[in-house]
């Protein structure tokens, strides 16, 4: 595989190299753990790579708290997302999420936007995203931000809605209402890490003391085109007590996730064995 | 054996472990030789196709290509268990690895550039990838080379084994329980990590061709190559570099190796080829994929009656040494517990999938899987306890079994009772399990050969001594290391028995133009045999030290120490460098030097395959503990219980190394790994697809060795290596069975199969409930 390589140190020379390349092809590299393979796939033809792994800056490489949301650079590492103990305790989803994904030396060079932009059915942090309803901050090479939410952004396998002129600069989830939670992320495959996920659960509930729904989030991975937030179950999830679920509404609820999902065949599983665990895993969520 | 031992026993790591960790290992993808060329195959395009026409014109014109290699021209030999495999395919190809040009370049990039622009022409043919349709009287006949018509009755057979003993009708009538299934298993893969490599570097002065090569066999390999390049043998020599992982990879010569030969031959340069992963998924061997029908019955009183098994092995489109793995699996069905009646019957069959391999275990993680799983069966069928029949029926010492294995000594009951035990199986046994997971224990045991097993002429291994002036022994040994640990066994020896320390010793093992013969590693025999052939070697050079140093000390026929450099007698003491010194400058002015070869006593089995094949037998069992959770299908394993009859400990670190190496292969066995193909096409040929476990995944592994002193072995000691992963499979299968009231017929067991089985069962339950 060969292709040319720009290194942009800031985010001056960043927007720079952008606008000299519109007319050209050219691809971001953050951890390179998808890029590569990618590459080795299908060989790069006359591409240069804007690699963002010497990018310095706050923005785009740094967890922040503050002005009632928290942002994450697209070039955090996942590793970053599993220390950081505000993440840990605020949004379970996400620290699990971040943990489940490949192995302890993946985690160490793989990004939070590389995980986004990559736009896998089966990406774990993304799916925990997209039940966090995380906005995704886009920047274009005039310096502009452009908003969207995640599962907007999101518009099939491998596909988002990033222009030629854009990149992933941040994320941001706005922060919890309650300190009662109800948070985590549930992650199918055949082996223990180093997998790609087969089935994967979202799901972060803020409560009232009651117990009562207040702000809802369920996503589910690898069970569709890309990964669906599951409306209709967070619509009625708002309407309950979280203690009043008996096994009915287990079964109902359970049912209303496995019906959002239209997973298909693959290498990796049948589509009636992620139609009938989703169903299952739904299930333990009010166990 | 009852003298102390100072070193034998306690855990010693790995002499090249330093090497190994810190980079400074060379293996043989780091070697580097002046004007070294590059090469690489061309594979088929198809699974099965005529070759119209082969264009190699653009790839030559290209910069920095040297040769292009076809079948066109060469005149070489066949190669193969069956000499049934063609170097480089002209005519035909039978599957997706078929090798049909080579090209030697100056750079990877350019080699692999000249491959995409050679033109090849096919005519594509309908392939055959299930053996019982390749056993169909219409079916093409695959190889063309192949011999079955005249040998076994079809065409498309390429090996065949019939074994029997014992009164097989009378044992049916005496029997109470008889089971009867159909046992289906994968084809998987050693995932070495070192992929397949090998440095050809011939002299177009002196005719001698130097091979850097990872080979399990180096003499056997040496006679091969020699045989398939019409060669002399004694032209070629084998260096073995450091060798990353072979697990039984490396026993057969595959192509590739006489293709990358052959380029240097043509160029007169070295050429190197490496295997990149995804090739390495595609053309290095696989454990055979088979079908075993097994009955097998069991009297009122839980005695064992027969076996009768018939097993369909697809061989692949070609046949390699794994054509022969019914040899082990008779073994395992004729003298696993005792047997009054057995009949054994097994055919290799050609298709056009990949030619399978040999790997570790040998056929012997498939039929002990289809015999414990009986075994279960033919206990719940009888309401005898699962371990109780397994006691009852256990090997014993003294014991000669149907096939002529005489037990001289026998751990298999004290290795059965040490896991029943230890896991407490009795008791989990019989929980009944509900709720989401759910808990189950699987007992399973193995019989494997412990000291060798003579598969051709001579089962032996040579040792040379060589002791310096300064006290450093050299172990020139015919054996190899592979990473399985003998070299720092034989270092062990060597200290233990002359007193040298470990840093005075060095072991050469690698080079065929140096060492002495030996069969080469497998079998679990290198210890065993090189050990032994090493302890023949220091006794003789022991006597030319006791009378040298008897002279220098100036006392006769006493008892001889050797202990931290000195050697010991009469209350005086001498240094042994300076023994050796003396030996050479003085009397007798000989070098301090001997030659040992140790052949087995072993015997060539008969053409019924009856005789007492190894020096000893080793014998295991193993209890996995799972959990399994029912919504996901996922089996959990949480412990392993291992005992092992090992004959004696040699190196508590190197053999727990051996056992948790062996269960991780055995567990992947039974859990995730297997090679899928389309048509022949393998269709996940990564690690991302292909699900080697990780170490995230083993479960707690609590082992017990047991000791039974076979004098045949060195210290007492049996062949070790691949017994850990016969039974895990069989373990696992059996525990997940208790666990969910379900039968497993096939490995792997994938959340998505035993779910499946779940929902089946469930299904049957509403069904029958619905009739009620
Ligand atoms: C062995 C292995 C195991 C894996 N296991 C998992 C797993 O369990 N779960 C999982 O979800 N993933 C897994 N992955 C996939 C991968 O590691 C993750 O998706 C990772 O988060 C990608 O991040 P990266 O920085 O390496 O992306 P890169 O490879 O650098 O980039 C990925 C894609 O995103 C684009 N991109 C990167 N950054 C930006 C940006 N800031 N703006 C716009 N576009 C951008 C790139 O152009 C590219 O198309 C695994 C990968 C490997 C190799």
């Amino acid at each position: 595989m060969n292709f040319e390589i720009e290194s942009p140190l800031n985010k001056e020379e960043l927007l720079k190299t952008l606008s000299n390349l519109q007319s050209k092809k050219f691809r971001f590299g953050a951890g390179f753990t998808d890029l590569l393979i990618e590459f080795k796939k299908f060989n790069p033809v006359e591409t240069t790579v804007i690699n963002l792994a010497q990018l310095k800056d706050e923005e785009f490489c740094s967890i922040r708290n503050d002005s009632g949301e928290i942002q994450i650079g697209s070039l955090v590492k996942l590793a970053q997302i599993c220390k950081d103990t505000y993440i840990k305790d605020n949004f379970p989803v996400l620290h699990q999420a971040a943990n489940a994904l490949a192995s302890g030396q993946i985690r160490e060079v793989a990004t939070v936007g590389g995980n986004i932009c990559q736009a896998s059915p089966s990406g774990d942090l993304s799916c925990a995203l997209v039940s966090l309803k995380a906005n995704c901050e886009i920047l274009n090479i005039d310096g502009k931000i452009r908003n969207q939410a995640i599962s907007e952004f999101f518009k099939g396998p491998g596909k988002t809605s990033l222009q030629k002129n854009e990149i992933l600069k941040s994320i941001s989830i706005p922060i919890n209402h309650s300190k009662n939670l109800k948070s985590g992320y549930i992650k199918i495959g055949k082996r223990s890490a180093m997998e790609c996920s087969i089935v994967s659960l979202a799901y972060h509930f803020q409560l009232e003391k009651n117990g009562k729904v207040k702000h809802a989030g369920i996503a589910i991975g690898a069970v569709g085109p890309t990964i669906i937030f599951c409306q209709e179950t967070v619509d009625f999830l708002l309407k309950q007590n979280i203690n009043n679920i008996d096994e009915v509404l287990k079964l109902k609820i359970a049912s209303m996730i496995q019906n959002a999902s239209s997973p298909i065949d693959d290498a990796r599983a049948s589509a009636w064995y992620r139609h009938q665990v989703l169903y299952n895993v739904a299930k333990s969520l009010f166990e | 054996m009852d003298k102390k031992l100072k070193i034998i026993g306690k855990s010693t790591s790995k002499l090249d472990g330093n090497d190994r960790v810190s980079g400074r290992s060379v293996y043989g993808h780091d070697i580097e030789l002046p004007n070294m060329l590059y090469a690489k195959i061309l594979r088929s395009k198809y699974t099965c196709a005529k070759i119209k026409y082969i264009d190699c014109s653009k790839a030559l014109a290209l910069e920095g290509v040297e040769y292009i290699l076809t079948a066109k021209n060469l005149d070489v030999n066949m190669i193969g268990y069956k000499r049934d495999h063609p170097i480089l395919k002209g005519e035909t190809v039978n599957c997706q690895r078929d090798e049909i040009a080579a090209v030697a370049a100056t750079s990877r990039e350019i080699a692999a550039k000249a491959v995409s622009l050679i033109k090849v022409e096919y005519e594509e043919i309908k392939g055959i990838y299930d053996p019982f349709e390749a056993l169909k009287t219409e079916a093409r006949k695959i190889n063309l080379n192949g011999q079955g018509e005249e040998k076994f009755g079809n065409k498309n057979i390429a090996e065949s084994f019939e074994y029997s003993h014992g009164e097989l009708k009378s044992m049916k009538k005496l029997s109470k329980v008889i089971v009867s299934r159909r046992y289906q298993f994968p084809r998987v893969t050693h995932c070495c990590m070192g992929t397949s490599n090998i440095t050809a570097d011939y002299s177009i002065i002196d005719g001698k061709l130097t091979l850097y090569s990872s080979t399990q066999v180096p003499f056997l390999y040496q006679r091969d190559m020699a045989h398939a390049l019409k060669m002399e043998p004694s032209k070629i020599r084998i260096i073995q570099p450091i060798i990353g992982g072979g697990f039984g990879s490396k026993l057969d010569m595959l192509p590739f190796e006489p293709i990358c030969a052959l380029l240097s031959i043509k160029t007169g340069k070295p050429v190197q080829l490496l295997y990149s992963r995804e090739e390495e998924f595609i053309a290095s061997p696989t454990r055979q994929a088979m079908v075993i029908d097994l009955t097998s019955g069991v009297d009122e009183k839980g005695k064992f009656t027969f076996r009768e098994v018939q097993i369909t092995m697809d061989n692949g489109a070609y046949t390699s040494w794994g054509a022969t793995t019914p040899f082990v699996m008779m073994q395992a069905y004729s003298s696993l517990y005792q047997i009054a009646a057995c009949k054994f019957q097994a055919d290799a069959v050609y298709t056009n999938n990949p030619n399978a391999g040999s790997f570790r275990g040998y056929g012997n993680p498939q039929a002990t899987f289809s015999i414990e799983r009986n075994i279960d069966l033919m206990a719940e069928e009888l309401g005898l306890g699962k371990d109780e029949i397994r006691l009852l029926n256990a090997n014993f010492p003294g014991e000669i079994t149907g096939q002529g294995l005489l037990f001289k000594t026998c751990g298999a009951k004290p290795a059965l009772l040490k896991v029943i035990e230890e896991s407490n199986y009795k008791m989990k046994n019989r929980e009944k399990q509900s709720g989401r997971y759910r808990r189950g224990v699987g007992l399973a045991s193995m019989l494997h050969v412990g000291g060798g097993a003579k598969i051709y002429r001579s089962d032996g291994c040579g040792t040379r001594l060589k002791l310096d002036h300064y006290g450093f022994l050299t172990i020139i040994t015919g054996s190899s290391e592979i990473g399985q640990g003998s070299e720092t066994v034989l270092a062990m020896i060597a200290c233990e028995e002359l007193g040298i320390p470990l840093t005075h010793i060095k072991v050469i093992n690698s080079d065929t133009d140096v060492k002495p013969w030996d069969v080469g590693v497998h079998a679990s025999r290198t210890s065993f045999v090189a050990g032994n052939s090493l302890l023949g070697a220091i006794s003789i050079i022991k006597q030319k030290l006791n009378s040298k140093a008897a002279q220098l000390m100036g006392c006769k026929n006493s008892d001889f120490v050797y202990e931290n450099g000195f050697i010991k007698a009469c209350e005086k003491e001498v240094k042994i460098d300076k023994v050796v010194r003396e030996m050479h400058f003085g009397n007798p002015n000989k070098l301090c030097v001997a030659e040992y070869f140790f052949e087995p006593t072993s015997s060539f089995q008969d053409k019924d395959f009856k005789g007492d094949v190894s020096g000893n037998y080793a014998f295991a069992s193993q209890v996995a503990e799972v959990e399994v959770d029912t919504y996901t299908g996922k089996v959990n394993v949480i412990n392993m219980y291992v005992s092992q009859d090992v004959g004696r400990v040699l190196n508590p670190m190197g053999l727990q190394g051996q056992i948790e190496g062996g269960l991780a292969t055995g567990l992947g066995y039974a859990l995730t790994e297997e090679m899928i193909y389309e048509d022949g096409y393998l269709t996940n040929p990564s690690f991302h697809e292909y699900k080697l476990l990780t170490a995230m995944d083993m479960p707690e592994v609590h082992f017990y060795p047991i000791e039974t002193m076979d004098e045949a072995g060195p210290y007492g000691s049996k062949g070790a290596g691949e017994a850990p992963l016969i039974p895990t499979a069989a373990a696992i299968a059996n525990a997940v069975s208790n666990a969910l009231g379900v039968e497993f017929l096939s490995v792997p067991l994938t959340p998505e199969k035993v779910l499946k089985a779940l929902s089946e069962k469930n299904n049957h339950k509403t069904a029958n409930s619905q009739i009620l």
